[in-house]
């Protein structure tokens, strides 16, 4: 599978919600998309979902132009925080219903999942708390098998037990069954050990797109003695910065090569790798 | 690997669900008949057949279920069906229900007529098509607007049956077209769809007026002039170009979310 995205734009009056986005993900992995609130996540996952066209630019999923495409929309499956206050079907009715239109849906699997979410088979959806909602989404989409699969910040309301079983359970199943699985999050801490690779989307662009060791490796933050540290990290990109008396603490964004850092620690400087969830809180902070 | 056609389980699906409504619907219509024969028997008069009661509130229930269509667009498509696959689905789906909804009235009309000529109840003859031709326009627009073409069940079954299907179906297209145009664009263009709607509707009862040989009121009725057979065509076409209406307001639509 080949998801590829150039030059797409997505305007709302004149406003633009997706600047200028060209990115490609080829092969079955699990992508983390981050972005603040308005970044322009769910503008870019409903054009990848069909759910509209893009203004300008196009996107392909295997080469060809989802939108209106019978055979490549039966591929990709959108699962976003839905509103179901009018669903009145019960799990099992809207499972048969979805299978209906999913070539590669499981039943026994959703059936698994129904009783794992512990989910009430003959409530009505509409009952359903806002989480449980979340759940019947999780089981949608981890069932539907579709090769290309989008999770929209679809764990709203889930409580951390059931949020858990949701990253193991998709662990699992990517295992058995890989597809393309985007997950777009808030929750960067909790689910980075699930990414294969991560895009950071900000203000309606592509801010990186790497396998998630590389952009690891790519942080570091140094500390010590203040004057020590300015000088290390004076020609690096500096993304964030601390200060304590003497002391000083500086992240930076760049890779660091293995001279560097055996210069650094004989200098008596102290490095640290940096988590996922800085380096998106930093990158986004200095874009805005 | 060969894809199969989604278009006809759309169709199926839309049908068996709005089937289920159209029974809840005929259902609820009977009991109310019921209690309206019984009422009417009490009192000794003439009692409103059950053909007569779904002629008028058939309409209403087919241009809420119209206007209820479109809500299956965000369903087909968040499950990967295309809006073409919808439209034509839907399309089939509503042809069936407007088909389906005469032949159960006239069964359950007919087992009705069978009981009443039992007892030697009489049912009151339907003097809808009576209408007031003065030169009060107002009037003849109302007119033109709430009441549709006629035709007694018991004059010509199949003719009764046909007249209902196409007053019905007109009621489901419009339902259909106006609550595309609202989740399309906003609700002044929605309210200028729902002209464009009754407009259409009206042009259909004067086309179809014409070719039944009734009285014609409204705007519409300068159309007199028209052979019977070019009316009905007109009817068609009204049909065919609000069907189009729908598939190019839809075609492309951005769903919400």
């Amino acid at each position: 599978m080949n998801v590829k995205a150039e030059k797409v734009q997505l305007k709302y009056g004149k406003d633009f919600a997706l600047k200028d986005i060209s990115f490609e993900l080829s092969g079955e992995k699990i992508y983390g998309l981050l972005g603040r609130n308005g970044a322009g996540k769910t503008s870019l996952l409903s054009i990848l979902a069909s759910f509209r066209e893009p203004s300008s630019g196009t996107i392909t999923i295997n080469g060809e132009i989802p939108f209106e495409n019978a055979k490549v929309m039966q591929q990709v499956a959108f699962l976003y925080n839905k509103d179901y206050k009018e669903e009145s079907d019960n799990v099992i009715d809207m499972l048969e219903d979805i299978q209906r239109y999913r070539p590669n849906f499981d039943k026994n699997y959703a059936e698994y999942l129904v009783d794992r979410f512990k989910l009430d088979r003959k409530k009505p959806i509409k009952k359903f708390s806002k989480g449980m909602q979340s759940s019947l989404n999780v089981i949608m989409g981890l069932a539907s098998r579709a090769p290309v699969t989008i999770f929209d910040e679809v764990y709203l309301g889930m409580d951390a037990p059931s949020r858990d079983i949701f990253y193991r359970e998709l662990l699992e199943d990517q295992g058995k069954h890989p597809r393309i699985i985007i997950l777009s999050t808030h929750l960067v801490s909790e689910m980075d050990y699930l990414f294969d690779e991560v895009m950071i989307i900000n203000q309606g662009t592509i801010l990186l797109h790497e396998e998630i060791d590389t952009l690891l490796a790519k942080g570091a933050t140094i500390t010590g003695n203040a004057d020590l540290v300015n000088d290390f990290t004076s020609n690096k990109k500096q993304i964030n910065m601390q200060e304590l008396g003497t002391a000083k603490s500086v992240t930076i964004y760049g890779e660091l090569s293995d001279d560097e850092r055996e210069a650094a620690l004989e200098s008596g400087l102290d490095l640290a790798p940096v988590s996922l969830h800085e380096l998106f809180i930093h990158l986004t902070e200095e874009e805005n | 690997m060969k894809q199969t056609r989604i278009f006809p389980k759309v169709a199926l699906d839309m049908f068996v669900i709005q089937l289920v409504w159209t029974g809840g619907f005929l259902g609820i219509m009977f009991l109310i008949n019921i209690v309206k024969l019984i009422i009417a028997g009490v009192q000794g008069n003439e009692v409103e057949g059950y053909f007569n009661t779904i002629f008028i509130t058939g309409n209403i229930y087919m241009l809420i279920i119209g206007l209820l269509s479109i809500h299956f667009l965000s369903h087909y498509v968040g499950n990967g069906v295309t809006r073409k696959d919808y439209f034509i689905g839907s399309f089939l789906a509503s042809i069936g229900i407007a088909i389906i909804l005469p032949i159960f009235t006239i069964i359950i009309s007919s087992l009705e007529k069978f009981v009443l000529n039992l007892a030697s109840i009489s049912t009151k003859v339907q003097s809808i098509n009576e209408v007031d031709i003065d030169d009060n326009i107002i009037g003849d627009i109302v007119q033109s607007i709430i009441i549709s073409p006629y035709v007694d069940p018991q004059d010509n079954w199949i003719m009764a049956i046909s007249v209902l299907a196409l007053n019905l179906y007109i009621y489901y297209l419009i339902g259909w077209l106006i609550s595309s145009s609202f989740y399309r664009f906003d609700v002044m263009a929605g309210i200028g769809f729902i002209l464009i709607a009754l407009n259409f509707k009206m042009l259909k009862d004067t086309l179809l007026r014409i070719s039944l040989e009734l009285p014609v009121p409204g705007w519409f009725s300068w159309l007199d002039f028209l052979p019977s057979g070019m009316a009905l065509i007109g009817v068609l076409l009204i049909i065919v170009v609000t069907v189009w209406f729908i598939r190019l307001l839809t075609k492309r639509i951005a769903i919400k979310m």
